[in-house]
């Protein structure tokens, strides 16, 4: 359903992210790894549209995310890592503004933004000005903005940031029952043991490299660590995995995808990551 | 509602027709086929706008009703200062140079219009060429949108929109009581007021849009561009630029006002007349507008008018067909190409300011330096602050060190007293920048500081002393540019020894007073919800403090300028100066200084005293 089709990214002349070949299928969840800097952000704002790949090409269902930017919007939804909402509006205006741009007619956005209200517990704040809404109803809402218009393919950056338990609860069951219901997530987290508990696959990246693609299970192989938690597995993958790209220590290299060759870029690129 | 949306799916198809197609794509084609037609597009974006205005003016009638009413008075008061002075000046050319339907009248005010217009008309294109880049480029809110599927165009024009009006209020608000003016003395018929605001339209639009081509294509074209070349071409155009207004205004002082002058002057401005300039279809359109006739089957002037309407309005209109062409040709590529670039790591801040302040501040207690350093630091790493106190200041610098021609006259009575006037209206003017400055940046530093309490609150120090340094960062900082720019003035305009010193005590009188106010309403009101600083100006608070500044400034400067100036004026004409009657005057200076100078303690301790006892007691 996702399909990074050797993608680069450059600003100037620091490579944010390098050649990334990553397929997510329809009805996964693939949850992106990496430190700060390592290119996550990158891959997911090309895979918006908000930037444009210096190289190769980027796949959301049927459509290039380049030359298809409007089509391809249609079919995503998107959780940003630093969300917006007008200030101005209240969440229903926002959540029916949202739903008229991606097609809705007045009473199916009416239906849409009542769905998911009742989805987000958003009842009791959604008739008062956002400017007013706490950061969790803040990100309570951005999701239910990003699911109104009920997309294929759900696109997070940071989910859990700032949530109180109450709230990664709900994100994170809504997650599973999404792709569960044949849609397709792409996530990118910091927090380890979420995305071992819901994800099908993860990504792990490294200084704008991909390092590994596949289940849990494959880089519990691949590590040679049978038994440990992901963030063990990611943590010994991060020290073994020196920045030339040469694999040391108990790290075996990627079963799933070939292991970047090309040299180590370090730092982040001009918007994050 | 089927018909208002589009069929994206033909696209879709054939651009995807060689990745196999599977049928599984089906519904997602049907979901693509659903989004909203162009129209449909530009109504939803209507009404988010519309929502958004209603929601911000129940705002501001509800929680803002201080600053709204301030701005609604002042901006009543600048229209009708605007239409007096427009009304007496072309009552004057009614009355000196000739009346309505005359050569030199008509000559006279074609003159005044083009010029106006021509100038409004420059500024309008950069005004809207500047807002639409921060809107287009620069916003969260189109990042926002560019996630939507909006179509590239609509996101230009919704933008454009903002920038149109934005930028042209200014055109409104300065534009309009020249007209009604003029429509008033020269007893204009009803259809030149009907006309006159879709001259205004029309004529906006065109500047505008030529600002929004030029944004567009300028940051579409700037990756290509070296740097050295727009750097080469910049100081050329800023060169022409100066060598054309200094040529332009470049005159002999003897000559002023009479025939020759005026003459070369209107020869000198011959440019602004150009037969293509939207700015001269504008005023040949209000002129032939305003203009009477006497026998309207063989001269119709609203005939007349209506011609410059219709090429105003159609070049508005094909410059509109340019604007959405640019921008659904080039903003996505722009927008993507400047987000491209490698950002720029900085450069560590020199030291020496830190060094020459600690330095200047050896006597205050370590730990109050280092408050104030770190806030140094804070501005001048800060580019929204240092800019904007740059770009005002040096405006006054400009002004100050070209207010010397007084000095001509200095035998003429009537410009002496206007040398004192004008000096004591330089202060007022430093003063109210300051109010200005100290408003927006140092009223809401203490309510910035919410989010930083944490370290600051338990840091090894009294609160008194975050409060005294803050205060002494403001008013030291604003005392040293401040005091250079009224002595820069007095000795331009060559003034007294002891204005001099009665202005520069007024200036630290001033600082002081505007510091203390900006810090103790800032502890006493703080609003740690808000993280903007603009926002945190712009509430009650702010504008109280505004207001009050503004106010202390108006005293402040009445209660010394009028002794001083018939003072100076009874010692100079010796006009019945008797002992007496001057040391009446001697005493009311005393009197005005000793007042001003109360009044400055006054306006320093309270606020602070008040401030110190709520920051005591702050809890965040």
């Amino acid at each position: 359903m996702i399909r990074f089709e050797n993608v680069t990214r450059t600003y100037g002349t620091r490579v944010a992210v390098d050649s990334l070949v990553l397929d997510v299928p329809r009805g996964s969840l693939l949850a992106m790894l990496g430190h700060n800097g390592a290119g996550k952000t990158t891959s997911i704002k090309m895979l918006v549209g908000l930037l444009r790949p210096s190289s190769g090409k980027l796949l959301v269902g049927p459509f290039d995310v380049v030359e298809q930017a409007r089509e391809a919007s249609r079919i995503i939804g998107y959780v940003p890592d630093q969300p917006f909402l007008y200030d101005k509006l209240s969440g229903r205006e926002f959540l029916t503004f949202v739903a008229e741009m991606y097609g809705a007619t007045p009473t199916e956005a009416r239906e849409a933004v009542t769905r998911e209200a009742e989805r987000f517990q958003l009842g009791d704040f959604l008739d008062r000005l956002t400017e007013s809404y706490s950061h969790g109803m803040r990100q309570r809402t951005v999701f239910a903005a990003a699911m109104v218009h009920q997309p294929e393919v759900l696109v997070v950056d940071e989910p859990m940031v700032g949530l109180d338990p109450q709230s990664i609860k709900l994100v994170k069951d809504l997650l599973r029952r999404y792709v569960d219901a044949g849609n397709t997530v792409l996530m990118s987290t910091h927090t380890l043991s979420i995305a071992e508990e819901i994800a099908d696959s993860v990504a792990v990246m490294k200084s704008g490299e991909l390092l590994f693609s596949g289940p849990v299970d494959a880089l519990r192989e691949n590590v040679a660590m049978t038994g440990h938690s992901l963030e063990a597995l990611y943590l010994a993958m991060m020290d073994g995995e020196p920045s030339n790209g040469e694999p040391s220590g108990e790290w075996e290299g990627n079963a799933a995808e070939p292991l970047g060759g090309g040299p180590g870029v370090g730092g982040e690129g001009a918007h994050g990551e | 509602m089927a018909n208002d949306r589009s069929t994206n799916g033909e696209a879709a198809d054939s651009a995807t027709a060689d990745r196999g197609n599977p049928d599984e794509w089906d519904r997602v084609y049907a979901k693509c086929e659903l989004l909203p037609s162009d129209d449909h597009e530009a109504a939803i974006l209507t009404r988010l706008r519309l929502a958004m205005f209603w929601s911000h003016l129940r705002y501001l009638m509800h929680d803002a009703q201080l600053r709204t009413a301030l701005l609604v008075v002042l901006s009543a008061f600048f229209w009708g200062g605007l239409f007096v002075l427009f009304h007496r000046g072309f009552e004057f050319v009614v009355s000196h140079v000739g009346p309505t339907g005359e050569t030199y009248h008509a000559q006279t005010v074609h003159f005044v219009f083009t010029l106006f217009f021509a100038s409004l008309q420059v500024m309008l294109i950069f005004s809207a060429g500047i807002i639409l880049y921060g809107g287009l480029y620069s916003s969260v809110e189109t990042g926002f949108l560019l996630s939507l599927p909006v179509r590239d165009e609509r996101l230009v024009l919704y933008r454009f929109q903002e920038a149109l009006l934005f930028s042209s209020w200014g055109f409104f608000l300065l534009a309009s009581p020249m007209m009604v003016a003029y429509g008033i003395v020269a007893a204009a018929p009803w259809w030149y007021f009907l006309l006159v605001p879709f001259f205004m339209v029309s004529f906006t639009y065109i500047p505008c849009a030529l600002g929004a081509i030029g944004c567009l294509l300028l940051i579409h074209c700037l990756p290509q561009l070296r740097k050295i070349i727009v750097g080469v071409l910049a100081v050329a155009v800023i060169g022409v630029a100066y060598q054309s207004i200094w040529k332009t205004l470049d005159m002999a002082q003897k000559d002023v006002l009479d025939a020759t002058w005026f003459s070369d002057t209107f020869e000198r401005f011959g440019f602004t007349r150009g037969e293509w300039l939207p700015s001269t279809w504008l005023s040949n359109g209000l002129l032939e507008a305003a203009r009477q006739s006497g026998d309207f089957e063989v001269d119709n002037p609203w005939v007349e008018s209506a011609k410059f309407l219709f090429v105003l309005g159609s070049n508005a209109l094909l410059l509109h067909v340019l604007v959405v062409a640019i921008g659904k040709r080039l903003f996505r590529k722009s927008f993507h190409q400047l987000n491209a670039r490698h950002a720029r790591k900085r450069k560590p801040a020199p030291e020496w300011p830190d060094r020459i302040a600690n330095l200047l501040m050896a006597p205050l207690p370590r730990r109050t330096r280092l408050l104030v350093v770190k806030d140094l630091r804070l501005f001048r790493r800060d580019p929204v602050q240092w800019s904007q106190f740059l770009i005002f200041f040096g405006l006054l610098l400009l002004y100050f060190a070209n207010v010397d021609r007084f000095r001509q006259h200095r035998a003429d009575l009537s410009v002496v007293t206007w040398v004192n006037v004008v000096s004591f209206l330089n202060l007022a003017v430093v003063g109210l920048i300051l109010s200005t400055f100290t408003t927006r940046f140092i009223y809401p530093l203490i309510s910035l500081e919410g989010r930083r309490f944490w370290i600051l609150g338990r840091l090894p120090v009294d609160r008194e002393t975050i409060l005294w340094g803050k205060f002494l960062f403001a008013a030291c900082g604003s005392w040293a540019p401040s005091a250079g720019l009224v002595l820069l003035s007095d000795t331009m305009l060559d003034v007294e020894l002891i204005v001099v010193l009665i202005h520069q005590m007024i200036c630290l009188l001033l600082c002081v007073g505007l510091a203390g106010m900006a810090v103790g309403l800032g502890a006493m009101m703080p609003n740690f919800r808000e993280q903007s600083p603009s926002k945190i100006a712009a509430g009650f608070g702010g504008t109280l403090n505004l207001v009050l500044s503004a106010l202390y400034i108006m005293l402040v400067v009445l209660m010394t300028a009028l002794p001083c100036h018939f003072y100076l004026l009874g010692k100079q004409t010796e006009l019945n100066a008797s002992l007496d009657g001057l040391k009446q005057m001697e005493l009311w200076l005393v009197l005005g200084v000793t007042a001003s100078l109360v009044l400055g303690l006054l306006v320093t301790i309270v606020p602070m005293r008040g401030g110190l006892r709520a920051f005591r007691r702050i809890e965040v």
